[in-house]
């Protein structure tokens, strides 16, 4: 503040004694400017600054009001960042990357885009005070539109702004695509822009190799990235090619790829989770721990990739890595919206084979006390809380918090997650009710045994209470009982013995209610049911009831747009 | 901590204090435009100097980097003409306070797979030398060539000294001589070739040109990328 004087008072001398000496010059600017005014207007635009020091923040308003901005609002911390944005859509964010203490402006871009408080459409600048490669770190499946280095000009800003908006103008439409779920929609957007080759272009062919991996189109994401990548060695088309490849089941190639991206520069972080996941593909368990290990060495406040170490260390039995890394999620997850009951839970799980056992079940009270009103949190610590107290041989205490579980169970049936539900089945194998958890399991099994997610979780269960050799064959004997299950009612079907199939599938979606083939299938027949021999609205009814149950399972599910015209036919308007 | 660490982190920490400043006066500027004060063309030389300053350290950071095998390159596909553009805008501020002009010839459909930080830093230090030369034009042109794309920055200034004046095509060993990575006109060029060398595709490696003459009979800067 001081030092203001001396430099306030050395221009007013200055301007004493310079202005009309200088007048000619003044006036070219004063033309200059004009002529970058007539693009688009930022009078109509609302715009976020998120600074923590107050004379950036001032510097940054002043800039913005210098170029005609009117709406201007301003944030201290992440925290009232998030809250101002669930009140109000901005058009624009200014988020500075360091923000103290709290939010990080990574976790503020990272939330923003979770909760949909901002889309595609939505330009969202980090400004930052350090060198732009290094903020790629840990960020890499969250990038800002764009990055402004400290120090920068306002015209710079303005610039910056101007050309982000009309650039972004062209993802409007497709923005409402992708809220609407209408993902084919989006593609066919993108490619029309496509072969404008607009200045955008590579964020469009970006977002339409995005889509296409969304939608499970693996083959087709695989040709357009190989199309891409023709052009150049662009980094995301490498990530993206290798993701494809994941998902076609082509590991080697994929392991080849990823290990070459992370060659070329080993700050892309995703490149890390990616390989890791593909290791584990391939049953190297160990190689992707230490994979992750060096990735969170690099960036260690990303809690996905904590957490995920944290399992594959647990599951290695691997203790002390997995503390380090539950721990890490838990410290950095404070304030992000990716935090979970379930890095309490894992931590005091990973405490108990540390002989730690207080430890754990003081984290548990912790969380209960950071998760006050969610069921779902209170389960899983009173399933975990059994879980610690069989560990330390305290039978009664852990059959009690048992019996709690089974009731807040049973009061959100339902509505929990197989990962909750299958840790419920572990502890009652471990309690000696056999019956009851392999029963859950099953049923798991069967609704989810194409979600490779949820079959690894089972294998580790089954890992966990010592019976490693039998789980694989349960797995195979539960995925193909509801295969010959499925094929049983196909093959009615096609006999033409429709009625019957009809009467078989809704059987068998009581059965396995969560299975969005059967559910599928059941629409299906009901459907070929009507078109035969009329609509009637009981069976409208039901086939609605079972293709809203497949929307909920799984959103992207390839058969559901043709079901869906299917309906329509039948139910026009 | 061993001395490469304290070097890297008070680099960062001028970078900082750098951005502080030039925001500083940054602001002086328009108020001083504001009440109609001339002295702001002054201030835009400390300007000039503070954005000198900022890329010197950018480009020491990048050739340490580069030295230890650590930087990490970012390929992306960008329009030239945006890049270009962003380039100016960048620039043309402190140029026109010099009264140089600066013209663009650009395709507008044209597009390039390239690291845009790594490209922004040789511009910037080809730019601030033509600052310093140009008496009053300065373009900046792109286009395909051979199968490259070649990004060019020409003046009407003096030239290169002809120490300077080279193809790598035709001196490939040019680049090993230490004597020519001194000055910060050399160390520019230096940098220059380290990031055209960063960018392969398939067989072909990027690489430079210094020659004098050209549109406006100055000095040519010519990178050309694979």
């Amino acid at each position: 503040m001081q030092r203001d004087f001396p430099f306030r008072n050395y221009f007013l001398f200055l301007f004493k004694y310079f202005t009309i000496l200088y007048n000619d010059k003044l006036m070219r600017f004063s033309l200059k400017k004009a002529e970058t005014k007539n693009d688009i207007s930022l009078k109509s635009k609302k715009v976020l600054v998120i600074e923590d020091f107050f004379n950036f923040r001032l510097t940054m308003k002043n800039m913005l009001r210098s170029f005609g901005v009117l709406y201007i609002d301003d944030a201290t911390d992440g925290e009232e960042a998030i809250h101002k944005m669930t009140i109000r859509r901005f058009d624009v964010v200014l988020c500075d990357y360091n923000l103290g203490q709290g939010k990080s402006g990574q976790q503020v871009l990272e939330e923003a885009r979770y909760r949909n408080y901002i889309n595609y459409s939505t330009v969202f600048i980090m400004v930052t005070a350090e060198n732009t490669l290094e903020m790629i770190m840990g960020a890499a499946e969250h990038q800002p539109d764009d990055y402004l280095m400290k120090p920068f000009a306002k015209e710079v800003l303005e610039k910056k702004i101007r050309s982000l908006i009309q650039k972004k103008e062209n993802f409007k439409e497709i923005d409402k695509a992708i809220a609407e779920n209408s993902y084919a929609l989006a593609i066919n957007l993108c490619d029309d822009l496509i072969a404008k080759s607009p200045r955008n272009l590579s964020e469009l062919l970006k977002l339409k190799g995005e889509l296409l991996l969304k939608i499970g189109n693996y083959q087709e994401a695989y040709d357009f990235y190989e199309k891409v990548l023709l052009m150049g060695n662009v980094g995301w088309a490498e990530l993206g090619r290798g993701k494809a490849d994941l998902m076609l089941g082509n590991y080697l190639q994929a392991k080849v790829i990823f290990e070459g991206i992370l060659a070329k520069n080993d700050k892309i972080m995703a490149a890390y989770d990616y390989l890791a996941q593909t290791l584990a593909k391939l049953e190297k368990h160990k190689e992707a721990q230490q994979v992750l290990m060096k990735a969170t060495n690099i960036s260690p406040r990303a809690i996905m990739r904590q957490k995920a170490l944290g399992n594959l260390a647990y599951r290695n039995d691997d203790f002390s890595v997995a503390e380090n890394s539950f721990k890490k999620a838990v410290e950095h997850g404070k304030y992000s919206c990716m935090r979970s009951p379930s890095d309490y839970t894992s931590l005091a799980k990973t405490l108990v084979h540390l002989d730690a056992s207080e430890e754990s079940l003081d984290v548990l009270n912790v969380a209960l006390k950071e998760f006050p009103d969610s069921d779902e949190a209170k389960l899983h610590v009173s399933v975990t809380e059994s879980y610690v107290y069989k560990k330390m041989n305290r039978e009664e205490d852990a059959r009690k918090a048992m019996a709690e579980a089974n009731t807040i169970a049973e009061s959100i049936a339902g509505g929990i997650p197989p990962e909750v539900e299958l840790e419920l089945a572990k502890t009652y194998i471990m309690m000696g009710e056999e019956e009851k958890g392999t029963k859950i399991i099953k049923r798991i099994v069967q609704c989810n045994y194409d979600r490779e997610e949820t079959i690894d979780i089972v294998k580790t269960v089954f890992k966990e209470v010592g019976r490693e050799d039998n789980g694989q064959q349960f797995i195979d004997r539960a995925k193909d009982e509801i295969i010959a299950l499925n094929n049983e009612g196909v093959a009615l079907t096609q006999e033409g013995r429709i009625e019957e199939a009809i009467d078989y599938f809704e059987k068998a979606a009581l059965h396995v209610p969560e299975n969005k083939i059967i559910n599928a299938n059941a629409a299906q027949v009901l459907m070929l049911y009507m078109k035969e021999y009329g609509v009637n609205e009981e069976k409208i009814a039901k086939t609605k009831m079972y293709l809203d149950m497949v929307k909920k399972i799984d959103d992207h599910y390839k058969d559901l747009p043709m079901l869906q015209a299917m309906y329509n036919e039948l139910v026009p308007g | 901590m061993n001395f490469s660490d304290i070097l890297a982190s008070t680099l960062h920490d001028t970078k900082n204090s750098l951005g502080i400043l030039f925001n500083n006066l940054e602001d002086i500027i328009a108020t001083c435009k504001e009440q109609k004060c001339p002295s702001h063309i002054e201030f835009y030389k400390l300007q000039y100097e503070i954005k000198r300053l900022n890329s010197s350290l950018i480009r020491l950071l990048s050739l340490y980097k580069a030295d230890k095998s650590q930087l990490a390159i970012n390929i992306d596909y960008h329009s030239i003409s945006e890049f270009l553009d962003d380039v100016t805008t960048q620039h043309e501020i402190l140029l026109d306070s010099r009264g140089i002009e600066m013209e663009t010839q650009c395709d507008e459909e044209l597009f390039w797979a390239f690291d845009r930080n790594l490209l922004t830093g040789v511009f910037d230090n080809v730019i601030n030398n033509s600052f310093r030369y140009a008496k009053q034009k300065v373009r900046l042109s792109a286009f395909k060539e051979n199968g490259y794309l070649v990004l060019r920055i020409e003046d009407d200034g003096v030239g290169y000294p002809s120490s300077m004046v080279f193809n790598e095509r035709q001196h490939p060993d040019f680049k090993k001589e230490t004597s020519f990575a001194t000055g910060s006109t050399g160390l520019g060029i230096y940098f220059s070739l380290m990031v055209a060398s960063q960018h392969k595709n398939r067989e072909k490696c990027g690489f430079i040109s210094i020659i004098n003459g050209g549109k406006y009979g100055g000095g040519v800067f010519s990178i050309f990328l694979p």
